[in-house]
């Protein structure tokens, strides 16, 4: 206990905001914006070379956080987070349950905020407006950062209806192509030769997964630049789980992807970077491979291999 | 051992609490059913009444009436009101909304129907009416249907609601189209029952609708209309069996529209919710 209050003293003061998650590919630029700078362990395999070409790929960070804190009432949940989330790459938010990996998720997009209680501090930046204080319509940001939930949640209404009602509420198409949108949506993510001839009945006829395929086509419908996903796959069986995962993988060219799982392996398959969240802190962010072969933290090791939540 | 001991024990209380229920409604069902019996006829129907005897017509139309009145006042307001307070219920305004509507519950009827007359039956010069009689009706049964409205949309599946937010869909698109769908069978529900108290009031009526021996016209106000609860509540003081008689049949009459009114609630809601039969929570 006493090492990982360490550790996180260390990353608080050390470690600068620029360089938190990710060390910037070019180290000499990091260098002169803040003097110091700890240079990367030397590692000599075939992972190194892997994680200098993640590195050096990496792109621009889509959402940045900046000392975010977040309090339900008194209680503080999340204690000054800095993060990046990188466009057009999977990132994986990983963490023993309770460390709070679901309010992180539910602040990126605003949701937080129906919940009584919830207080916000610090910043959340989308493409460098902060969501919180930059934003007059709040509607638009949740349009822009889609969310699937844990469990598929469709809408009580027809299948076509689904999808259609984000495409007319943000005018995403005129509405004589709905229709043809809906099935273009639908089609994207290989639910349309199973739901073409039911598209007026209720969706909760289909499976869990067709369902949490049809949530993912709502969600895809109105152009989101973001997708957050809460243990995606965690009601769902084998076969579906690897629809989804090879459907965010294809994703990526077009959005950034924040996935909350629970399942460590699920994070090794699809993920390019990996965030470790531990009390409410981040322990470590790295990208995938570096995390998984070189864990930099006990704890974070600890957890990767099972010892722990 | 001690587990079945206790478990026969639990069982055999639920008996006695569901006997007490439900024989007292089969006895009295059967009971108003055998007094009425003799006297179904066409004519009960559709005659009105004249002095003790007569039919029903005036009566049952009067109900059906002063029900498609209420409906058209009380539910939006009262359907409106429970969104309001569902939705938006942390707010200044909706405290004070609760608390009316509460104290509106707690007032017993023949006050509203008091407080009705002096109103408008005496001060707006409405005399004994139809439009009397609904407002009685409506502002009693408001604050129920208020109530039932606002805990049928609270049931709403969280995950449901965070769906429409999630999507950027303003909160008016998702409670018409996220939350009324997955709301609308239990907010018939409390409609139909709101339907079903008002129906079987007499005293909020008394002082209001009055009581006419003819057929209800499209004139609501100035004018006084028949009841059923009417028949029934003084008809059976009256020292004739034919006045006993047509109390009986208006009570029998009573319970075969609050059986089709329930029906309808299930028919509509049964239609209106046909999506979320099968919604797993
Ligand atoms: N609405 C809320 N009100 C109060 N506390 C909450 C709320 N939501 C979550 N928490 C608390 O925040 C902590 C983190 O929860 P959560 O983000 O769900 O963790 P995770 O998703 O990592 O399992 C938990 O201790 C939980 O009890
Ligand atoms: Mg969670």
């Amino acid at each position: 206990m006493v090492k990982v209050t360490e550790t996180m003293n260390l990353l608080s003061t050390e470690w600068e905001i620029e360089r938190l998650p990710f060390p910037r590919p070019d180290d000499k630029t990091v260098d002169r914006r803040n003097g110091s700078h700890r240079t990367p362990p030397p590692i000599e395999s075939q992972n190194y070379l892997n994680t200098q070409q993640a590195m050096l790929d990496q792109g621009v960070s889509k959402v940045q956080l900046t000392d975010l804190r977040v309090r339900f009432g008194e209680r503080e949940i999340l204690h000054g987070i800095n993060a990046r989330f990188i466009d057009q790459r999977i990132t994986a938010l990983i963490g023993p349950t309770g460390c709070g990996k679901t309010t992180l998720l539910r602040t990126l997009n605003r949701l937080n905020e129906l919940v009584p209680g919830f207080h916000v501090e610090g910043r959340v930046e989308l493409d460098g407006m902060d969501i919180y204080r930059d934003v007059r319509d709040v509607r638009d940001v949740r349009r822009r950062i889609g969310m699937l939930f844990q469990r598929p949640n469709p809408f009580p209404q027809s299948i076509e209806e689904n999808i259609a009602i984000g495409l007319r509420a943000h005018h995403i198409v005129p509405r004589g192509e709905v229709h043809d949108e809906v099935e273009r949506q639908l089609t994207e993510v290989g639910l349309w030769e199973a739901v073409k001839d039911k598209l007026s009945e209720s969706p909760f006829g289909l499976s869990g997964g067709q369902q949490q395929l049809l949530c993912l086509a709502r969600t895809l419908a109105v152009r989101p630049e973001v997708i957050l996903l809460d243990e995606p796959t965690s009601s769902l069986d084998p076969v579906s789980t690897q629809r989804v995962e090879d459907l965010l993988v294809a994703l990526k060219s077009r959005v950034s992807i924040v996935m909350v799982t629970h399942n460590v392996q699920q994070a090794a398959r699809i993920s390019d970077y990996i965030v470790f969240l531990y009390e409410g802190r981040v322990v470590e962010a790295n990208t995938a491979t570096e995390i998984f072969v070189n864990a930099r933290n006990k704890v974070t090791e600890d957890f990767l291999t099972g010892r722990m939540g | 051992m001690r587990r079945r001991i206790l478990d026969i024990v639990m069982w055999s209380l639920f008996g006695v609490a569901l006997a007490l229920v439900v024989l007292p409604a089969i006895d009295i069902i059967v009971g108003i059913l055998a007094q009425s019996a003799g006297s179904w006829s066409p004519e009960l129907l559709f005659t009105p009444t004249s002095g003790v005897a007569g039919g029903l017509l005036n009566a049952w139309t009067g109900t059906l009436m002063l029900m498609a009145l209420l409906l058209i006042m009380a539910a939006p307001i009262g359907v409106l009101g429970g969104i309001y307070l569902a939705e938006f219920g942390s707010q200044r305004l909706a405290q004070i909304l609760r608390f009316g509507s509460e104290t509106l519950a707690g007032v017993p009827s023949i006050i509203v129907g008091y407080v009705i007359y002096l109103v408008f039956v005496v001060k707006f010069g409405w005399s004994f009416s139809a439009l009397a009689g609904g407002i009685a009706l409506t502002i009693m049964v408001i604050p129920y249907i208020m109530r039932s409205t606002e805990a049928a949309l609270r049931q709403v599946p969280t995950n449901l609601r965070e769906g429409g937010t999630a999507l950027g869909l303003p909160p008016s698109l998702t409670i018409r189209r996220v939350l009324l769908p997955m709301a609308l069978p239990n907010i018939m529900t409390g409609l139909v029952v709101a339907e079903a108290i008002a129906m079987g009031e007499t005293a909020p009526l008394i002082y209001t609708a009055g009581w006419s021996n003819s057929l209800p016209t499209a004139q609501l106000i100035h004018q006084p209309i028949g009841y059923l609860t009417y028949v029934v509540w003084t008809y059976i003081n009256q020292p004739f069996s034919q006045a006993h008689q047509l109390a009986y049949s208006a009570a029998a009459l009573l319970l075969v529209l609050l059986l089709l009114l329930i029906g309808l609630g299930r028919l509509i809601s049964a239609r209106a919710s046909r999506f979320n039969d099968r919604f797993q929570v």
